[in-house]
């Protein structure tokens, strides 16, 4: 195939730095599935749920706090307030999930957890459709407009605070997951969960971590989708739930920086590939079908290498 | 475990039980009115799903979140084949494409099977359910073939010697003729050394290998089969409905039928009738207008629970809403409020029941035996 792009140079970088960003959702979101895979070898259903909730608990907050009308440095406090109760409210749920759907299931047959989760996901979706008429609801529009220039490369404000923050946050749970005590109990458990509790681990509380310290990350997630996207409704957890998990699985279930690299390598693949894609002769995929390449790939790396493509250590297959 | 002998006629009883519930399903039509034979036409396609649904999960112990993708093959093939508005209209005779459909369902089935053999348990659903939404997306993103969301209209519906299967009692008896079929073919499947490598690869696959289950071939059949039965039910809902489009073939398709198997009680048919009912025959029956003149009659409750959320509302005014009329109460609940108690009926049933509401024999001794407790007596199932 010629290299000849047809395509001109800011095309490509403004495709590139689309697959950044929605990459970094994907990436905060894809850390909760792995995280709770690495202890509980179980697919978290609800996880985008959870993301859900918190993009909308963010929205009240926004709201609340005065919405439209907030302008100037007010607006950067605003935020941070709805982050946190975002956070907040993801890191409930979950750990009421947690606690009701999974925790008496620890020791079911596998499928029973994963039905169970499925249902919290139903339950959850139809519940927030419920309460809003299913109607969608439209994040105040109060990001500052602008953009910087670096090289070819054309960032907007949002775009840039959306991959920082999210850098951001994958930092300090690394931190915590490399550093502290509590990230030592949660590797300790997911090497071997008796092993952990021989050696002294809570075992139930350090689960109850690991699905506050992935939920976190999710509602961080939800309020940069709604300032990003604006448009939230029930049923959005789905889509980046499902593209999150693909992204956990494109850098190897269970591990962290995977989870990372797989969400970039996602988002990327669904932009840039996309567009690769168009380049050969006879191929015109529209937006519509970035979730067909999404689940394709999905599909395709489960069968062809299910221990991820950045998988160091072979893992049991599931 | 030493059981007293059952007396005659309880054993006479359990051995012509199907056929004498066969016989009194199909008295039904005589006593209904069409809404409520309708509605029971929903309910025994939705057996067939789940029964062939339950060959992969129950028997097998594969779980299955695509297969809606089946049931996609099968309606569209009729769909394709039969309505005016397709480019490959064929004008061919419903009984022709009935098995053509069952079979290109089944050859998706391979297809699917194939790569996914050495995945097991949660990793096979998600790609299911990812192959379950390529099906969708391609129906609707090839709409040069599928005219995509606009869906294929007019398709015709079959005769049956010389007598067109118009009404919905012949439609209904059709559906039953259909499940009894499907319902025979598994159960004799169930029980036969197919049955038991199957029941063997849901136990341990492992172990299963190692006995000398060829777990590839059986694995695949299972697919096959499920598929086969998934297409058929998509043949029958092409031709009832008259009309489709990929909106009826979303993931809540797959949803619905896996969870008509789990809450009924996986491996188990009566449990898949049950299911079916509860699943897709309560949320219709609230909405009958029947439903809602009995309902009318609640209105003592209505006031008096407004009365209550008066009193409250006047220590917080503007909180609370009033209830609505007591006789729409069915319907909202019906519309609104279905896939919460739906998600909420899954979790609970997992937690407090993970054998299902009426589950096979088996099950059922599998699960008591983690207690200490006596197996539980074994009744019809």
């Amino acid at each position: 195939m010629s290299l000849a792009l047809t395509l001109s140079v800011s095309f490509w970088s403004d495709q590139f730095v689309n697959g950044l960003t929605t990459g970094s959702l994907y990436a905060l979101i894809a850390l909760g599935y792995t995280m709770v895979y690495g202890v509980l070898k179980m697919i978290n259903f609800a996880h985008g749920e959870v993301f859900m909730l918190g993009s909308f608990a963010g929205y009240g907050a926004l709201v609340a706090m005065g919405g439209n009308d907030l302008s100037g440095p007010v607006i950067a406090l605003a935020i941070l307030g709805a982050i946190i109760v975002a956070m907040a409210a993801s890191v409930s749920a979950s750990v009421v999930i947690e606690r009701l759907a999974y925790r008496p299931l620890r020791n079911a047959p596998r499928l029973a957890p994963l039905i169970s989760a499925i249902g919290v996901s139903i339950f959850l979706q139809y519940l927030v459709l419920e309460q809003t008429s299913a109607r969608a609801k439209f994040y105040p529009d109060i990001f500052p407009r602008g953009s910087v220039a670096a090289g070819p490369f054309e960032i907007t404000y949002i775009q840039l605070f959306l991959i920082a923050s999210s850098v951001a946050m994958m930092a300090v749970l690394y931190a915590i997951i490399q550093r502290t005590r509590l990230g030592r109990a949660i590797r300790a458990v997911a090497e071997n969960p008796t092993n952990a509790s021989l050696m002294g681990v809570d075992v139930n509380r350090t689960i109850v971590f690991v699905f506050i310290l992935g939920a976190a990350m999710a509602g961080v997630a939800g309020v940069l989708y709604g300032l990003f996207f604006q448009t939230i409704r029930g049923s959005m957890g789905f889509i980046p739930g499902i593209k999150a998990f693909t992204a956990a699985v494109l850098g190897g279930i269970g591990s962290i920086p995977g989870a990372m690299a797989g969400g970039y390598a996602l988002g990327l693949a669904e932009t840039v590939g996309r567009e690769l894609l168009n380049e050969l002769p006879g191929i015109n995929l529209g937006n519509q079908w970035r979730d067909v390449i999404a689940f394709t790939l999905l599909v395709a790396i489960l069968i062809f290498r299910p221990t991820g493509i950045f998988a160091q250590r072979s893992t049991t297959r599931a | 475990m030493p059981d007293t002998p059952a007396p005659a006629w309880a054993r006479t009883a359990l051995r012509i039980r199907w056929p004498l519930f066969v016989a009194l399903v199909c008295l039904l039509p005589f006593a209904l009115s069409d809404v409520w034979v309708q509605m029971l036409v929903f309910v025994g396609l939705f057996i067939v799903l789940g029964l062939g649904l339950n060959v992969v999960v129950g028997f097998a112990g594969l779980l299955d979140l695509g297969y809606v993708a089946f049931f996609a093959a099968g309606a569209y093939t009729m769909g394709l084949l039969t309505s005016p508005g397709s480019p490959i209209d064929s004008g061919l005779n419903f009984w022709l494409i009935l098995p053509l459909g069952v079979l290109i369902a089944s050859g998706v089935g391979l297809l699917l099977g194939l790569p996914v053999l050495p995945l097991r348990g949660d990793y096979l659903a998600i790609v299911t359910l990812g192959f379950g939404e390529i099906i969708r997306l391609f129906l609707i993103n090839r709409d040069d073939l599928t005219r995509g969301s606009q869906g294929l209209s007019a398709i015709p519906r079959p005769e049956l010697f010389g007598y067109r299967i118009d009404s919905f009692t012949a439609w209904f008896y059709f559906v039953i003729a259909a499940a009894v079929l499907v319902g025979f073919c598994t159960a004799r499947l169930r029980d036969s050394r197919i049955g038991r490598a199957w029941e063997a690869i849901r136990e341990d696959e492992d172990v299963a290998a190692a006995m000398g289950v060829n777990t590839t071939k059986y694995k695949l059949l299972a697919f096959a089969t499920g598929a086969a039965i998934g297409g058929l039910g998509g043949v029958i809902y092409a031709s009832f409905i008259g009309f489709i489009s990929p909106a009826a073939f979303s993931l809540q398709v797959s949803i619905d039928v896996l969870a008509i198997v789990i809450i009924g009680g996986m491996g188990s048919t009566p449990g898949v009738i049950l299911g079916s009912l509860i699943l897709i025959g309560i949320p219709r029956i609230l909405q009958f207008r029947e439903t809602g003149d009995f309902l009318a009659r609640l209105e003592w409750l209505r006031d008096g629970l407004n009365g209550l959320i008066g009193a409250v509302d006047a220590a917080a005014p503007g909180s609370i809403g009033r209830l609505p009329p007591a006789e729409t109460w069915g319907a909202q609940l019906a519309d609104d409020t279905r896939f919460i108690i739906f998600g909420a009926l899954l979790v609970m049933v997992m937690v407090l029941r993970p054998s299902g509401l009426w589950p096979s024999t088996r099950r059922r001794l599998e699960f008591a035996h983690e207690e200490s407790a006596p197996p539980a007596p074994v009744t019809a199932a």
